[in-house]
């Protein structure tokens, strides 16, 4: 696993033990370096994983290498926010709102809207 | 930090005009020596084999500028690259000499050069890639016109903020 400021970059070996089964919300970023819309989130993704960071852990999976992740969560592009709670997924964003609200109800809005259920 | 013997230029593989650039860089070089040719390399998803050839390279900021890498460790962006890169080329020399050459404390030709980057690298998107940049919202008409003429989008419509890339979730083979 490789350390990205506040965002860790988990390969197809560490997805498992770091997300699948990992503790607590979860959220995932799967990008691509080569995709602009990616580079606009980054720097607000890192803001908003700092907010977020004492309930929640967030990673990120660059598609372009991880292609075998990328089938398996059939994504259909970038980026794309899957948060996960006990290996399952419970919500997901694609291309959310580059604002720090925006990316804020994304990777905590899923989460919330369970805790309310529950 | 790895020891360069050449200038290196980093493009977007990703990008068929990139690519493009890139080739016809490599081809236009043939005949200089190799100690004096630039290296043309695509950027790739290391952020650290990156780093390794320059600690401040960033891959972001690599995606979206151009990055020339110099042997002695600085690096050239943009329109500066550019400029480099044609100073190196032999069929390109002859008008080179005119991006150094200063009139009233500017340099006129360099910034010509530096505007043609920008539009370029501005209209990239329309030439097929997505992964250059967002274009500016003209570009971004003129797209969406090109594509309701061909028809090019059926289907769901996408998010605004999001790359619907058959690269980046390419299927593996």
């Amino acid at each position: 696993m490789q350390t990205a400021e506040l965002i860790q970059t988990v390969t197809g070996s560490a997805f498992k033990t770091s997300v699948l089964e990992g503790t607590g919300p979860i959220a995932v970023e799967f990008m691509s370096y080569g995709c602009a819309h990616c580079r606009v989130l980054e720097p607000i993704l890192q803001q908003a994983a700092d907010r977020v960071k004492a309930r929640e852990h967030v990673f990120r999976v660059n598609v372009a290498v991880e292609r075998e992740l990328a089938e398996r969560y059939q994504l259909e592009g970038t980026p794309t926010l899957v948060m996960f709670l006990n290996a399952q997924e419970v919500g997901r964003t694609e291309g959310p709102h580059p604002t720090l609200s925006g990316v804020m109800s994304a990777i905590t809005g899923p989460f919330d809207s369970l805790k309310q259920g529950s | 930090m790895q020891t360069i013997p050449a200038p290196i230029l980093l493009f977007n593989g990703e990008c068929a005009v990139c690519r493009s650039i890139a080739h016809w860089v490599g081809v236009s070089a043939q005949g200089v020596p190799v100690g004096a040719r630039i290296d043309e390399r695509p950027i790739g998803d290391d952020p650290a084999a990156l780093r390794s050839l320059n600690p401040d390279l960033d891959i972001w900021a690599a995606y979206e500028t151009i990055h020339l890498l110099m042997p002695d460790g600085s690096m050239k962006v943009g329109g500066e690259a550019v400029a480099e890169v044609l100073r190196s080329l032999p069929n390109c020399r002859w008008f080179a000499w005119t991006f150094d050459l200063k009139l009233l404390g500017f340099r006129p030709f360099q910034l010509l050069l530096d505007a043609g980057y920008f539009v370029l690298a501005d209209v990239r998107p329309l030439l097929g890639c997505e992964s250059c940049g967002i274009p500016s919202p003209p570009v971004k008409f003129i797209r969406s016109l090109i594509d309701r003429l061909l028809q090019a989008r059926p289907g769901k419509t996408r998010a605004p903020h999001f790359t619907a890339s058959n690269r980046a979730v390419k299927p593996t083979a």
